[in-house]
């Protein structure tokens, strides 16, 4: 330490430690780039993260050699050592252009299920409708639980030198917390409560991609969240209440954020890597597969049946809107793909290829 | 009860309905009715809303002292006996990590966000002597690198912790949102008045991995939201005397109260753990003999206040005017009235949590004491 030194002259502190006679100042020239000032966004946006890129600030490199939280641009200290984690030191393993925009439109966009639903218009519907919405609220909110524990056990992994992805995915993980707690807060309005948990598959696969956080994109925002997106998106046209409606609709550009963010990195790690296009096409096979798995198990869409027919005697027309949701989620999935240069068409899986058809769930037989 | 005549009555209406669903070849197993169905929820509009810590009741509120919930279902839920274990949690016994009140801490922290972007007047800002600007700006490069060790730490044990002890979790969430906005506003700081970036601090990325590789969440809790976060919240109180405008003043006293709940965090935590599993007292007891060490020694790295490192000649200046001898000497009497200061609170942080017998039966670092009656 800079203080053992410096030539103790006798006076001491009170840990009985010795004070140097002047301090050390010769950090006060180990920057890197000085005389920065950042613009503040002159249409409201205040100080952004992006606005810090300037000079030699700006470069944002391919690798950062350290592991550990030298912030990008600082000058480092000799001697720094790992402190174990942030093995993620490439690029192209978690970049996104659009991360820091991200980060800043979430806080800017942030809201709260507390007050702003209004949850007293959720009071009294049929119990048919209440239970299935219990449902389907017991699978999104177990869907962004599982969100937030692999997004925050990424963290560790991410190298600081890329801040702003790590920025973001504070957000997210906010973001997915947020829609926890929101259909926990919804199932339990009227006492319905938690029902059956998720069929777990999809959960399963998400998890159980530690090798790469690419491949946990791709499972988690490129699948999932096209299916429960276009579930909100569903739930913000025939949520059988306003508050339902309202709910549904304020998560949306929640999702969207995490969808840009995905898009936007697997679009750069391929830029990158062409390569990796190879290894991407499979894993999402066995995603696909996984995902269409969980959605022949039928209690998802039966809930989302009877929400959508208005009752149970209502369920084959509300299947009907299931059937054309399945097909919205596999346009979106579809979509997303493209925008990443990671085209499917062509191996898509048959169960999705059912579900774009709009032929999936297969219609029930009649008794 | 009324809830469970409804509920009976309920089960009938559910079983014809199910039987009417069947005839058309659906399953509608599901369609079951839990105990509490029909207990409606006040939304409270008036008073908060419809907060977190009021929604549980029946089996959803029943958090298990052991949790065997392997495959991430929300609490309460039904299971399926085909869902694969995925969880895999360290964390399943509630001692471990549960404090009361957390989702209380986590509602207030959802009210309590704010921007860096737009909350903070960085057009007040105007040029600062070059000393003090570059004071600024390293103590800013140091706030900036260590505020993520709490949002990457909590990070992962989140992972690792049963989703039937949700409430803690939240908070833990609310804590990375709360930290990434601590490493950009100060990083932003840097940058906002003709500075930038300065020097990375040795000891930081060094033994700021004391709360990285801790295996236990209460060891890991005790050094960071006791020991690191409290260290840095009593300065950030003192923000008022570092600052030479409004913008520092607004950084301060807003990440001073995100700071307050990480803190508050960890000493319920610890109380909660010393009431309800006393015989983990000793061992917690041995995490504080070495969090005290850090304090009195400076071996922490989390401190800007330390002895000996850039960031503490950075706050000698800024308090002291200037970076001249005179000056440094001054703010350095005033840095050493914020140890003082970061001492007395440790010590009232550690009677509230229920482990205050140490500063009496003689078990407390002794050059505490020579810090509290300085
Ligand atoms: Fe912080
Ligand atoms: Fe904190």
């Amino acid at each position: 330490m800079v203080q053992q030194q410096t030539p103790p002259t006798g006076q001491r502190d009170l840990d009985g430690n010795p004070v140097p006679d002047a301090p050390d100042l010769s950090w006060m020239d180990k920057t890197l780039g000085w005389g920065i000032k950042a613009r503040v966004e002159p249409f409201g946006g205040g100080m952004t993260i992006d606005a810090l890129n300037v000079g030699v600030y700006a470069e944002v490199p391919d690798h950062i050699p350290f592991r550990n939280r030298l912030p990008r641009g600082a000058y480092p200290a000799p001697g720094a050592g790992s402190i174990g984690g942030y093995y993620l030191q490439d690029k192209h393993e978690q970049w996104a252009e659009c991360a820091g925009r991200l980060y800043e439109e979430g806080i800017s966009r942030r809201w709260s299920t507390a007050t702003d639903v209004p949850w007293d218009t959720a009071y009294d519907l049929p119990g048919d409708v209440e239970l299935a919405i219990c449902q389907v609220a017991t699978e999104l909110s177990q869907h962004a639980s599982v969100e937030t524990e692999v997004v925050s056990g990424w963290l560790q992994n991410l190298s600081p030198g890329y801040h702003e992805v790590k920025l973001y995915l504070s957000t997210a993980t906010y973001d997915a917390a947020r829609m926890f707690e929101g259909y926990r807060k919804r199932a339990m309005l009227n006492g319905g409560g938690m029902m059956l948990e998720s069929p777990g598959g999809m959960n399963r696969t998400i998890m159980e991609t530690y090798a790469g956080w690419s491949q946990t994109v791709l499972g988690m925002w490129f699948v999932r969240n096209a299916l429960d997106t276009t579930i909100l998106r569903y739930l913000a046209v025939h949520g059988p209440s306003e508050a339902d409606r309202v709910l549904a609709a304020r998560l949306i550009p929640d999702r969207m954020r995490m969808a840009a963010y995905a898009v936007d990195h697997i679009r750069f790690a391929i830029s990158k890597k062409p390569e990796l296009v190879i290894g991407f096409q499979v894993w999402l096979g066995g995603v696909e597969f996984a995902q269409a798995r969980d959605l022949r198990d039928p209690v998802l869409t039966e809930a989302l049946a009877i929400i959508f027919g208005g009752s149970v005697a209502g369920m084959d027309e509300g299947m009907k809107v299931v059937r054309r949701m399945l097909q919205d989620f596999v346009k979106m999935y579809l979509s997303r793909c493209k925008q990443a240069n990671l085209d499917r068409s062509k191996s898509l899986s048959g169960a999705f290829q059912g579900m774009l058809s709009g032929m999936a769930p297969p219609p029930r037989p009649q008794a | 009860m009324a809830t469970e005549a409804k509920s009976e009555k309920y089960i009938t209406t559910f079983q014809q309905l199910m039987e009417e669903g069947r005839k058309n070849g659906y399953r509608l197993d599901w369609l079951l009715p839990r105990e509490t169905f029909g207990a409606q929820i006040n939304s409270n509009a008036e008073a908060g809303g419809l907060l977190l810590q009021d929604i549980d009741r029946g089996p959803f509120a029943q958090i298990p002292d052991w949790s065997d919930n392997m495959t991430g279902r929300p609490r309460g839920a039904t299971t399926r006996p085909n869902a694969a274990r995925i969880g895999n949690y360290s964390i399943r016994t509630k001692a471990d990590i549960w404090l009361k009140n957390a989702s209380q801490l986590y509602e207030e922290a959802v009210q309590r966000q704010w921007s860096s972007a737009v909350d903070v007047p960085w057009e007040t800002m105007e040029e600062l002597p070059d000393d003090i600007e570059r004071a600024e700006c390293q103590l800013a490069t140091f706030l900036t690198e260590v505020e993520f060790v709490a949002g990457d730490v909590p990070g992962k044990w989140i992972s690792e912790t049963t989703p039937d002890y949700y409430e803690p979790r939240m908070f833990l969430i609310s804590q990375i949102m709360d930290e990434a906005r601590h490493m950009d506003v100060f990083r932003k700081r840097a940058f906002a008045n003709g500075g930038g970036l300065m020097s990375q601090t040795t000891n930081v990325a060094l033994s700021g991995g004391a709360i990285d590789s801790a295996r236990d969440f209460t060891e890991m809790s005790a050094r960071l939201h006791i020991s690191g976060e409290g260290l840095v919240l009593s300065i950030f109180r003192m923000g008022e005397r570092m600052s030479y405008n409004d913008a520092e003043k607004a950084i301060y006293r807003l990440a001073a109260s995100d700071e307050s709940r990480h803190v508050a965090f960890g000493v319920m935590h610890l109380q909660y753990l010393a009431q309800t599993d006393p015989q983990r007292k000793e061992e917690i007891h041995s995490y504080l003999d070495e969090i005290e060490l850090g304090l009195v020694a400076g071996t922490g790295g989390q401190n800007p206040a330390q002895r000996g490192t850039p960031s503490n000649a950075a706050l000698a200046i800024l308090l002291g005017g200037g970076s001249d001898a005179a000056s440094i000497e001054e703010g350095g009497q005033i840095a050493l009235a914020v140890r003082q200061r970061q001492v007395k609170e440790y010590v009232q942080r550690i009677k509230v949590a229920g482990l205050g017998d140490r500063f009496e039966n003689g078990r407390a670092n002794a050059t505490l004491a020579a810090y509290v009656s300085a």
